[in-house]
């Protein structure tokens, strides 16, 4: 047990380290614009290599991971480009392209098969069971709302891309908390140190 | 004697390099096995079990949904079944009755009329209703993965139509995987329902997408520059060892000052949390007082290397001065 509670810190620690390289990469970019960046200029870019840095240590190997790059291509932002490319390299930059296209494809057919499904008759069965599963799609739809590149999925996908997709999130929550509370740390101390 | 797909649980798995066992593993270790490797990505070879091999042939040959076409997917349905607990079999009422089936074509060669193989079959659906065995879900999830057809048996009682069985395989995958976020997400393992369940995982998936806004907020607001704090955290930190293997990575020439004392390592030896609903409400206090603090500092943030930068700092500079101000007037 402990072994192997050791052997997921080893791993989580190394899929953390991965993704503040990349992130650090991702935001080096930004160290030559000369342009002043205001507040929420700053809070983007973080946030966006933050994305991108994430989303490349799945190695785009999960559907939520393709779907964020193709997000972030489809702003027509020149920064965000040079992101990617620091990021990533230039090959995988096709892939990104590629992605867009399953993309727009997949969404294309998920409108045919929604329009489809809705010429079907609706039945009003007030069973306790039908209002259970009423309430479960709901959620579901909300679901895939939230998981980016969910409309596509269907439901087993959707869960199984949830699950990756919240350990990702978790392990990017994580770094980025590390990474303010160093900040602030080190900043109060100059702080205390002035005053003194 | 055929039909070794067998209901599982009640096996301890200790293998973890199987799907099925990955369902059966506790919590953290499951969703550490998930991150390790890319998950889905690679489909994962069964442990072979050493189990009868001509049982698995003649069970292979008696699956439900097996084709006309033999040879490949008897090879093919040997890595599912050789997962099943073979020794269950036997206990198999099923086994009187298929012996005169299965006598000819265990014996004679693989390759059998599909005539004969579809009456094999029926008699296989009607046998499933007397079976008392439950169906085997992770068989199902298994080969679903790697073959074209799922091997599912009928519960006692139960429809025994394709469509009904398929949707029951169906719906047992989306069950377990269930049960696996169920594990990852905190508070859910007392929760009983689906719909509950799916809450609380969209409450803990908007959690973690807010925090990582907030974050990005606060990490903004600490720094004039955008490859912020990691010369100052790395240079202020008194850490006691220095992560070589992690410092490595970067080119040295990125923090002009000086020496480098931080220990990432520090930070990073925390397992993989997933108690993030512990963690986020005091991050968020953090984040709400610390609005105002970090401004002030950046008036003792030193003069960064890169000239370009000064005009930035300077406007940076005026603003925390207000902030100064306002901070003190609160304490």
């Amino acid at each position: 047990m402990k072994a192997r509670m050791q052997n997921s810190s080893s791993s989580a620690a190394l899929l953390k380290q991965e993704f503040l390289k990349k992130w650090i990469n991702g935001l080096q970019t930004y160290t030559n614009t000369k342009k002043e960046m205001t507040i929420l200029d700053r809070k983007n870019a973080i946030k966006l290599s933050a994305d991108i840095a994430i989303a490349s240590t799945r190695n785009f190997s999960t559907n939520w991971s393709r779907a964020v790059m193709a997000d972030v291509s489809k702003n027509v932002d020149g920064s965000s480009k040079i992101v990617t490319e620091k990021i990533l390299g230039r090959k995988e930059t096709c892939i990104i392209k590629c992605s867009k296209n399953i993309m727009r494809k997949s969404r294309l057919l998920a409108h045919r098969r929604r329009a489809i499904r809705r010429t079907i008759g609706r039945t009003s069965v007030k069973a306790a069971s039908a209002i259970a599963k009423e309430l479960v799609k709901k959620r579901t739809r909300v679901l895939k709302r939230l998981v980016p590149g969910g409309k596509q999925m269907n439901e087993i996908c959707l869960i199984k891309e949830t699950l990756d997709y919240i350990a990702s999130l978790q392990v990017q929550v994580d770094v980025m908390r590390n990474i303010a509370n160093a900040a602030d740390h080190q900043c109060l101390d100059s702080t205390e140190r002035s005053l003194l | 004697m055929g039909f070794g797909f067998d209901e599982i649980h009640g096996r301890p798995e200790t293998d973890s390099s199987s799907f099925t066992a990955l369902l059966e593993l506790p919590p953290p270790q499951a969703v550490e096995l998930l991150i390790k490797e890319d998950f889905p990505a690679k489909p994962m070879p069964p442990p072979i079990f050493p189990s009868n091999i001509a049982l698995i042939d003649r069970a292979s040959k008696f699956s439900i949904y097996a084709s006309p076409d033999n040879s490949p997917d008897s090879t093919a349905i040997l890595p599912a079944s050789s997962s099943m607990k073979l020794d269950l079999v036997k206990q198999e009422p099923l086994e009187s009755d298929s012996h005169p089936n299965s006598s000819s074509p265990a014996v004679s060669n693989q390759s059998s009329k599909s005539g004969k193989r579809k009456e094999r079959e029926k008699k296989a659906k009607e046998s499933n209703k007397k079976s008392q065995k439950v169906a085997a879900n992770e068989a199902s999830e298994l080969s679903g993965e790697k073959l074209p057809y799922v091997h599912v048996r009928a519960r006692r009682g139960q429809a025994t139509d394709s469509h009904s069985l398929a949707e029951r395989a169906r719906r047992e995958k989306i069950n377990a995987r269930m049960k696996l976020l169920q594990e990852l997400v905190p508070g859910c393992n007392k929760i009983s329902g689906t719909a509950m369940v799916l809450d609380e995982i969209i409450n803990h998936v908007q959690a973690l997408q807010r925090q990582v806004e907030f974050l990005s907020m606060r990490l903004a607001a600490v720094n004039p520059r955008i490859d912020f704090n990691l010369d100052a955290v790395f240079a202020a930190e008194s850490g006691s060892s220095i992560d070589n293997s992690y410092l490595g990575m970067f080119d040295p020439s990125i923090w002009p000052e000086g020496q480098i004392n931080g220990s990432r390592q520090n930070l990073y030896q925390q397992p993989l949390h997933f108690d993030g609903l512990h963690q986020p409400s005091w991050g968020r206090e953090d984040d709400t007082s610390n609005f105002i603090s970090p401004e002030d500092s950046l008036l003792s943030y030193d003069s960064p290397p890169n000239s370009a930068e000064n005009g930035a700092v300077k406007r940076r500079a005026r603003v925390s001065q207000v902030a100064r101000f306002v901070y003190t007037g609160y304490n």
